[in-house]
C-alpha cells in the first residue's frame, strides 16, 4: 500500500493565477461567477460563469510557441510551470502526464468548423486541427517540460480529474514512473454554455432570486460552470513537504443515471466512497471532512447527500461544498482537488459558497464558514452526470 | 492505495469488433484470411469536396443495433459502434461460461479521438443556419468523449465505473493498458475495454490538410507510401484477473500480460524520427511481461503508412525488437480507425495469437529503404506464436504498446 505525494500546484483560475491568490479567493469567501463578458447570452436563462480574467499565457510561455497553443493549452501549460515552480523541483523525463477535461478542445473544434465552412476542407487551417485533439495540453506541458513518460487525457465529464489523478497514482505506486503531472484543463465557450443553459442545466435567475449556483440549498436550479487549469506536481517519493498525499480512490457507476442526469443509485456512490477509503487504508470514521461533488443541480445533490448519509450514518463529517466558487467543470475538477489540498496543508477547511436554506427533504446544513480543525483524512467526490462516480482520499500522512 | 500488482495475471475471455472488414470477430478473421481489404471511395458528406476520396467505411449499421429507436437516436455513431463491439465480446465471456459475468462490477474503459463529432457537426451546421435556439440540444448530447463508455455501461447495465479517455490515436491502447491496471489494483473484477471512433468531417478535412492522406488505399511500409487511409470501427476485449476467468468457467482466448506508455515531448503531430518513444513503450510493455524478457514473435504495427511513422516505427522496433520479428500492419485492411485503432488491432492480436495465423500487410509491393524489416507482405503467414505485440501511437507523440500471450 503507498500513497503519492502532492508536492506542488499551478493555478490558472478565474480570480486568482497562482497557488497563494487561490487560498486567499476561498479564504474571502468571493465566488468568481459573474456576468459573462465573453459572448452573447441573450435569449439564454443562465448569464454569468467563472471566466479566467487579468490571465497573460506570455507570462509563463514563450511567444513563439504561444502561436501553437490554443487557450486550454495555454492555460494548461501555464499552469504546469507554476506547479513545478512551486514544487521547486525538477521533473525527472521519465515522468508522466495525466490530465482530465470534460468539454476539451469544443472552441477549437468550433473554429475549425468556421473556417472549414469559409474556405472548405481543403484549405481549413492545419494548426487548428493539430489543437482540436483533447490531448494537446498535455502534449505541450510533455514537449515543454520534457517529460517522457505516460501522457493521457482522460474525459469523464465532471469525473475527468479524479480518474486522470486515479490513474496516475497508480502508474506511480506501481512504480512506472517516479513522478507525474496531473491537472485539469477547462474553456467556458458560447457552445457548451448555450448547449447546458438550453438542456435547463445551468443555474438561472428565477422568482426574484438571483442567478446563482446553490449547492445543498432548497432552491437549487442548476450548475454555473467555470474554466482554468489546475496542474498538481505527483511524486512517490516527495523532494518537499507535500500538501498532502492522494491515498486511496473509488470507482463505480450509478446505473440508474440517464445520459444526461443523476440517478438514484446511492448504493453505487457509498461503494465508490467506501472502496477509497478502504483503498487509502483507513476506517470511515478516519475521514475528518468532505470536498463534496455537489454543484446546485436538483438530483446529482440528492443523490450525493443521500450516499453521504447512507455511508456515514450519524457521523457526518463536515461538507464542504466549493464549487459555488469557481463553478462547475472549472479545471475539469482540479479547483476543488486543489481547494482539498489547500485544507489539509492549513488544517482548516473553507466555507461552501451558494448554501443558503436547507432542503426540507434532505435537511442538511454544509459547513458555512471556515473551520481551523485537525484534518488527517478528506474525501473527495466527483459524481458525473451518466452515472460515473470517482472519489478519492486526500491524507496528512505518508502511510 | 494498492498498487497494480504485475503478477496477477490477466485472462481476456471475450473480444468484440466492428470494422471496414466485418461487423464480427469471424467476418473480420475471414477478411484477413482471404487478404480482403475494406478500402473504398469514401461515401460519407456527399457534395463536400476533400482533396482525397477513399476511406474503410463500415457502412449502415442499423439492423446491428440491440437497443430501441429512442435509445438509439440519443447515441452517436460512435457510441452504437461501441455498443455492438461491446456486446459481442460480453456475449463471448458470458457464453460456455458456469457462472457470468459480474456486470456490476465492470468498468468500462474506452478511448476515441473524437466521440461524438460526427453529429456535433450536424448540430454546428443547422445552427448556422437555424439559429441557437432553433436546433433541437438532444443532438448534441452524444457528442462528448464520455459517450462511448457511458453508451455501452448504460446499453449493457455495467456498474464498476466509466473511464473514458482522448488520447488521440493512442486512446484505445491506454485504455486497455489502464483497465489492466484497475483489475491488477482490485478496483474493479472485470473490464470491458477498447475503443470507438467513427469518421466525422473534422478529422477527415484536418488528415487531408495536413496532407497525411494517401489519394490511394493505405500502403504501409512501402516505397510509394504517401499516408493513411482514414476509417472507422470499434472494438472490445473483455479483461479478467486470470483465476477469476478460471472460476467461472470462462474460456480464456489469450493473455494481457504486458503495458508501456510514453511521450516523444517532441512535436504536436509528428513522431519523433527515431521513434524513442515508440521504443521506449515496447520495452516497457515487454519489462512488464515477465522477468525474463520474452521473446516476441509477430507485431502488430502502427503503420499508418505516413512517411514519418513508417521509418521511426521501424527504427524502434530494432532497437526495442530487432530485426528479426516479422511485423504487419492491419490498417492496410480497414485503415486507421484513429481512437479506436489500438482496440481494434489488440483485437486483431488476440485472433492472431488464437489462430496462429500472422496478417499481412496488403499492397506491400515493395519496402521503402528506410523499412527494413520482414512485413509479411500480401498473404496471412502461419507460424507459431507466443508473445505478440500491438502498438499504437497518436498525436501529441502518446505511444502505448501491449503485449499479448498465447492462451
Amino acid at each position: 500500500m503507498s500513497r503519492v505525494a502532492i508536492t506542488g500546484i499551478g493555478i490558472v483560475a478565474p480570480g486568482a493565477v497562482g497557488i497563494e491568490p487561490f487560498r486567499a479567493m476561498l479564504d474571502a469567501a468571493v465566488t468568481a461567477v459573474t456576468p459573462i463578458d465573453r459572448f452573447d447570452t441573450e435569449g439564454l436563462s443562465a448569464h454569468c460563469a467563472a471566466l479566467v480574467r487579468d490571465f497573460k499565457a506570455r507570462d509563463y510561455i514563450p511567444a513563439m510557441k504561444l502561436r501553437r497553443m490554443n487557450t486550454l493549452s495555454r492555460y494548461a501549460v501555464s499552469a504546469a510551470r507554476l506547479a513545478i515552480d512551486d514544487a521547486g523541483a525538477t521533473m525527472s523525463s521519465e515522468s508522466g502526464v495525466a490530465l482530465g477535461t470534460a468539454f476539451g478542445p469544443v472552441q477549437t473544434s468550433v473554429d475549425y468548423m468556421q473556417e472549414y465552412v469559409a474556405k472548405g476542407a481543403a484549405l481549413a487551417p492545419p494548426q487548428l486541427f493539430a489543437e482540436s485533439v483533447a490531448n494537446a495540453p498535455g502534449s505541450h506541458i510533455a514537449i515543454e517540460f520534457d517529460l517522457r513518460g505516460f501522457n493521457v487525457t482522460m474525459t469523464q465529464r465532471e469525473s475527468s480529474l479524479l480518474a486522470a489523478a486515479m490513474f496516475a497514482s497508480s502508474q506511480i505506486v506501481k512504480g512506472t514512473v517516479p513522478s507525474a503531472i496531473i491537472g485539469g484543463v477547462e474553456e467556458v465557450n458560447e457552445m457548451v454554455f448555450s448547449v447546458l443553459d438550453r438542456l435547463g442545466a445551468l443555474a438561472h435567475a428565477e422568482e426574484g432570486l438571483a442567478e446563482r449556483m446553490r449547492p445543498f440549498d432548497r432552491r437549487r436550479n442548476g450548475m454555473s460552470i467555470g474554466e482554468g487549469s489546475a496542474i498538481f506536481v505527483a511524486e512517490g517519493t516527495p523532494s518537499r513537504q507535500p500538501y498532502g498525499w492522494l491515498a486511496g480512490f473509488g470507482i463505480a457507476r450509478d446505473t440508474t443515471a440517464t445520459i444526461s442526469d443523476w440517478g438514484t443509485g446511492d448504493a453505487q456512490v457509498i461503494a465508490a466512497m467506501q472502496a477509497a477509503i478502504e483503498d487509502a487504508g483507513i476506517q470511515r470514521s478516519d475521514i475528518d471532512a468532505i470536498y463534496a461533488s455537489a454543484n446546485g443541480t436538483m438530483r446529482g445533490d440528492r443523490l450525493e447527500l443521500l450516499a453521504i448519509q447512507r455511508l456515514f450514518g450519524a457521523e457526518v463529517p463536515p461538507v464542504v461544498a466549493a464549487k459555488g466558487y469557481f463553478g462547475e467543470y472549472a479545471a475539469s475538477g482540479g479547483f476543488q482537488l486543489a481547494a482539498a489540498l489547500l485544507a489539509m496543508r492549513d488544517q482548516k477547511l473553507h466555507a461552501s459558497f451558494g448554501f443558503e436554506e436547507a432542503d426540507s427533504e434532505m435537511q442538511f446544513t454544509p459547513l458555512t464558514a471556515p473551520c481551523a480543525t485537525p484534518l488527517r483524512n478528506i474525501l473527495v467526490n466527483s459524481l458525473s452526470a451518466g452515472g460515473g462516480v470517482v472519489c478519492a482520499v486526500v491524507s496528512r500522512e505518508a502511510s | 492505495m494498492h498498487a497494480p500488482d504485475t503478477s496477477i495475471r490477466l485472462a481476456i475471455t471475450g473480444v468484440g469488433i466492428i470494422c471496414s472488414i466485418g461487423r464480427n470477430q469471424s467476418e473480420v478473421w475471414r477478411s484477413i484470411v482471404e487478404s480482403r481489404a475494406g478500402i473504398g471511395k469514401l461515401t460519407k458528406f456527399p457534395g463536400e469536396t476533400f482533396p482525397t476520396d477513399v476511406a474503410a467505411e463500415v457502412g449502415d449499421i442499423d439492423e446491428l443495433l440491440l437497443i430501441g429507436g429512442r435509445e438509439a437516436r440519443r447515441m452517436s455513431r460512435s457510441d452504437l459502434l461501441a455498443v455492438i463491439a461491446a456486446n459481442e465480446a460480453i456475449s463471448q465471456a458470458d457464453g460456455g461460461a458456469t457462472t457470468p459475468l459480474a456486470r456490476e462490477r465492470a468498468v468500462v474503459s474506452t478511448g476515441t479521438s473524437t466521440g461524438g463529432l460526427l453529429e456535433g457537426e450536424s448540430f454546428y451546421f443547422d445552427r448556422l443556419v437555424r439559429g441557437r435556439g432553433r436546433v433541437a440540444v438532444s443532438r448534441v448530447l452524444q457528442q462528448p468523449t464520455s459517450g462511448p463508455s457511458d453508451a455501452v455501461a448504460r446499453a449493457l447495465g455495467l456498474g464498476g465505473g466509466v473511464l473514458s479517455n482522448a488520447t488521440a490515436c493512442a486512446s484505445a491502447g491506454a485504455a486497455i493498458g489502464m483497465a489492466g491496471d484497475l483489475l491488477r489494483s482490485r478496483h474493479a473484477d472485470v473490464a470491458i475495454a477498447g475503443g470507438s471512433d467513427a469518421l466525422c468531417r473534422l478529422t477527415y478535412s484536418g488528415f487531408n490538410v495536413l496532407q497525411a492522406v494517401d489519394e490511394n488505399p493505405c500502403a504501409p511500409f512501402a516505397a510509394e507510401r504517401k499516408g493513411i487511409t482514414l476509417g472507422e470501427g470499434a472494438a472490445y476485449l473483455v479483461i479478467e484477473r486470470w483465476d477469476d476467468a478460471a472460476a467461472r468457467g470462462a474460456t480464456i482466448l489469450a493473455e494481457l500480460c504486458g503495458y508501456g506508455a510514453t511521450c516523444d515531448a517532441h512535436h504536436p503531430t509528428a513522431p519523433h524520427e527515431d521513434g524513442r518513444g515508440a521504443e521506449a513503450a515496447m520495452r516497457g510493455a515487454l519489462a512488464e511481461g515477465g522477468a525474463e524478457r520474452p521473446r516476441v514473435d509477430y507485431i502488430n504495427a502502427h503503420g499508418t503508412g505516413t512517411l514519418l511513422n513508417d521509418s521511426a516505427e521501424t527504427r524502434a522496433i530494432i532497437a526495442a525488437v530487432g530485426e528479426e520479428v516479422p511485423v504487419s500492419s492491419s490498417k492496410s485492411y480497414f485503415g486507421h480507425t484513429l481512437g479506436a485503432s489500438g482496440g481494434v488491432e489488440a483485437v486483431i492480436s488476440v485472433l492472431t495469437l488464437q489462430n496462429q495465423l500472422a496478417p499481412p500487410t496488403l499492397r506491400l509491393n515493395m519496402a521503402a529503404a528506410d523499412c527494413t524489416l520482414d512485413y509479411i507482405p500480401h498473404t496471412p503467414r502461419p507460424m507459431a506464436m507466443t508473445n505478440v505485440l500491438s502498438n499504437t501511437f497518436g498525436f501529441g507523440g502518446s505511444n502505448v504498446s501491449l503485449l499479448f500471450r498465447r492462451a
